[in-house]
């Protein structure tokens, strides 16, 4: 009659255990990356006894979460994926505002200004207050060069700073997946395993996974190795590899831009990571700051050049309406070769130092619109100069300002809008993962509360039989009464 | 049977919320706008053909200006031509009536008289100014053009302006071609191409600072002078005061040959005119069509824009009616 003590008192702690684990599944049923966990539990061992085989009870042997680690794998690939195109998005979403002209003056539409004031001033080009209109024109395409140019500067440093708080990040994930791979490892070293523990380790895996993609397997000791494809291992049980930003110059820049900020590891300073890595947050960040950004930098550049060129090579040709002695060669020379821009010798940086010749922004009258000396009325120049907005001067001779800068404006929007669609598209990707991983790991309170009065009816009936072994042992008490 | 957990749940209705919010907002941004493309990944194809299209626009703008500056110096030249061309028949009017010996040497001083008027009146017309700027004077649009004597300070340039794309026009006649005798009439094709215009700065220079410097240019006006219109008006007064019938006779030829060149100038100004009334036209017709086409591009359409939303609102109301009923429900509030 003992060992019915002992087998109600076995299903009772086996059910106080179930009901525990059921509390703790829907304690956590909002927290981040829990796994539910559930009870292994076995009949005891049986006894011979009596001739018979005779069963013992219950016998609780694991607690042990519900883990799904394909799932876990494809959730962090599609994280990865994810990360990177909305990046992308909200990046390209400012770089392309840069351009955006629907309801508002860009450069295209101050370009245009520029060659229809012009034609005005070859309209009446003894005009000064049209000059002074052609000036201000031309003012506002510095400006807006400027502008661009600035715009995309400071975009590319802020992906700068980003960098760096990003990599910040980065090593306070390694380095708490460092410390739980050491918990782990102490923890499971006397057996059984520590689903709660895992579960934060595979969530902080998770947030690396954002800023790139990282490899993982176990080692034999259930701790985890993360390693980057090409780059290197990032932690190796309890040990950390951090990783560091450091500005470079201009010269070894990947974006010809000084102090733009490469990633290397704290302890291999030399040898910049930051071009293999080419996918999650970084991946991103980078690609937008040494691709599209700098593309399109060097084409503003390349514009305000040959642009500026252009108009200058025209400009100069062309002679002040002041009256002169043309029979004078010295008097001559100074009414021409005036220039309309300042003198850009380097393409590089050209649309950042764009500016008005002195010439021009001291006079008036250097503006220059004749052929002749002493013509006011010819508007030859001015005319060559409005015909400039036509001319196939860039690329070869292949294309106009216009259409190059047009193509430029398209080239953007056409890289935000795909990059828009893929991340529509791996948001998709990646709820369906999410919701894939959340239906094998995730707690139910329907099924918990279900559990919760079974375990709580099992308890019960455990408790029954220990009255029930009780009142036996009373009845056989009485007897001797 | 596919498991449902708590968070799966939300997941999906979170995804589903944000879905159709994130269509609405964008529909919403095209109804504050009615713009279809209110930025360029919106389209980029249309965003950059409504650039270029808004370009044109402007240009055509600026060529319209241009052409009603164009057609106030033609209206001018024309009309100017028009009383210069008066005074010339007035004038030999008079020589024809004088080239009799009906009338004594006295009667002729007074006409005399008459025609130094007339001189002086086409004196005026060749000096007249559109603002401060000479008609006549070519490109030295601020010197004026003809002495008293008639000498001619200008130059034979040629002022032209872009009143369509690719389409010049000249908008002034100098006045060597105006008032000098007829082998001087440039008489080439009035419309510049383009492929002038890009042969400019390298090909004319040189032979415009030659044309205007090295040439000598009293030989140049006194050989002209003989046969300038002022001349012809100076001869006429000099044979009248001379009283001499036989050289106001042989004046009236040149007189002739002046009117008929003055016509010839005039039909050459009626024909630019008319043609840059048909760019004109032309233009106007284009800026229609192109604004259509922009609109089409880039305007959104109003009844589509506006029904979708109300569908968009209807499904974010299913969505959050569909909501309620997974969430905070669970078994255990039915466990009393």
């Amino acid at each position: 009659m003992a060992d019915l003590l002992g087998i109600g008192k076995s299903g009772l702690s086996a059910s106080k255990k179930s009901l525990e684990v059921t509390s703790h599944n829907i304690a956590n049923a909002n927290t981040e990356g829990y796994s539910r966990q559930k009870i292994i539990q076995t009949s005891a061992v049986p006894v011979l006894k009596d001739g018979l085989i005779t069963g013992t009870g219950a016998r609780v042997v694991d607690i042990r979460r519900q883990d799904a680690p394909h799932i876990a794998r494809r959730l962090a690939s599609t994280i990865t994926e994810n990360e990177y195109y909305k990046e992308r998005v909200s990046q390209l979403d400012q770089v392309e505002h840069i351009f955006n002209e629907i309801d508002s003056d860009g450069l295209h539409k101050i370009l245009n200004g520029f060659f229809n004031s012009f034609r005005e001033l070859a309209n009446q080009p003894e005009n000064e207050t049209i000059r002074s209109v052609v000036r201000d024109d031309a003012r506002m395409v510095v400006k807006d060069f400027h502008r661009i140019r600035d715009t995309l500067d400071s975009l590319a440093r802020n992906i700068d700073r980003k960098l760096e708080t990003e990599v910040e990040n980065i090593n306070q994930n390694l380095h708490f997946i460092g410390k739980l791979n050491t918990k782990i490892a102490s923890l499971e070293s006397v057996g059984g395993e520590t689903g709660d523990l895992r579960d934060q380790r595979d969530e902080s895996l998770r947030n690396l996974s954002e800023y790139f993609k990282v490899h993982t397997y176990m080692d034999e000791k259930n701790r985890f190795v993360v390693s980057v494809n090409g780059v290197g291992t990032l932690v190796s049980a309890a040990e950390v590899q951090e990783l560091g930003v450091r500005g470079t110059d201009e010269m070894t820049s990947s974006n010809g831009m000084s102090g733009s900020l490469e990633i290397f590891f704290k302890n291999r300073p030399n040898n910049p990571i930051s071009s293999k890595i080419d996918n999650g947050r970084v991946g991103s960040l980078l690609k937008t700051r040494n691709k599209d950004i700098y593309d399109l930098q060097n084409k503003m550049d390349q514009i305000a050049y040959d642009f500026s060129h252009t108009v200058n090579a025209i400009h100069s040709k062309g002679y002040k309406s002041t009256p002169v002695d043309p029979n004078n060669p010295e008097q001559l020379n100074k009414n021409t070769n005036i220039l309309f821009f300042n003198t850009i010798n380097n393409i590089k940086n050209a649309s950042m130092e764009l500016e008005l010749s002195d010439a021009v922004e001291q006079d008036l009258g250097n503006i220059v619109t004749a052929l002749a000396p002493n013509s006011p009325g010819d508007n030859r120049i001015a005319l060559a100069i409005s015909k400039l907005k036509d001319e196939k001067i860039m690329d070869n001779g292949t294309a106009t300002i216009e259409e190059q800068f047009l193509k430029s404006i398209g080239n953007v929007g056409l890289q935000s809008g795909k990059a828009r669609l893929d991340s529509e598209q791996s948001e998709g990707l990646l709820a369906q993962a999410k919701a894939l991983k959340e239906r094998i790991t995730g707690v139910s309170i329907d099924e918990e509360a279900a559990d919760m009065i079974r375990f709580q009816h099992a308890y019960e009936a455990s408790a029954k039989v220990l009255k029930t072994a009780d009142e036996m042992f009373r009845t056989v008490l009485d007897i001797k009464r | 049977m596919t498991r449902v957990s708590e968070n799966s749940n939300k997941a999906s209705l979170n995804f589903s919320i944000n879905k159709a919010k994130e269509r609405l907002e964008n529909l919403q941004l095209k109804g504050t706008t009615l713009k279809n493309v209110t930025r360029p990944s919106d389209n980029p194809i249309a965003n950059v053909e409504a650039l270029s299209l808004s370009a044109v626009a402007s240009d055509n703008k600026q060529f319209l200006r241009n052409a009603d500056y164009a057609m106030l110096q033609l209206n001018t030249t024309e009309q100017s031509l028009e009383e210069l061309t008066e005074l010339l028949n007035k004038a030999k009017e008079i020589a024809i009536s004088q080239s009799s010996d009906f009338y004594d040497a006295d009667i002729r001083k007074n006409v005399a008289n008459e025609i130094h008027q007339l001189r002086n009146q086409s004196i005026a017309i060749a000096n007249r100014r559109i603002g401060n700027r000479y008609i006549f004077s070519g490109f030295s649009t601020l010197t004026r053009p003809f002495e008293t004597d008639g000498t001619y300070h200008g130059d034979t340039g040629s002022i032209k302006v872009e009143v369509a794309k690719d389409f010049f026009i000249p908008i002034n006649i100098n006045g060597e071609e105006a008032f000098f005798s007829a082998d001087n009439i440039n008489d080439n094709n009035p419309v510049l191409l383009k492929q002038d215009l890009e042969k400019l700065p390298e090909a004319n220079i040189g032979r415009d600072l030659a044309s205007d410097g090295s040439e000598n240019p009293e030989e140049n006006s006194g050989f002209q002078k003989r046969t300038n219109i002022f001349s012809q008006f100076s001869m006429l007064i000099s044979a009248l005061e001379n009283n001499d019938p036989k050289l106001i006779q042989s004046l009236l030829e040149k007189f002739d040959e002046s009117v008929s060149r003055l016509i010839t100038l005039r039909t050459r100004v009626g024909s630019l005119t008319s043609s840059i009334m048909s760019s004109r036209n032309q233009i106007e017709g284009d800026n229609i069509n192109n604004e259509a086409h922009r609109s089409k591009l880039v305007d959104a359409d109003v009844a589509e824009l506006f029904s979708d939303i109300t569908k968009h609102q209807q499904i974010l109301k299913s969505t959050y009616q569909s909501g309620k009923a997974s969430l905070n429900q669970t078994l255990l509030d039915f466990l009393r």
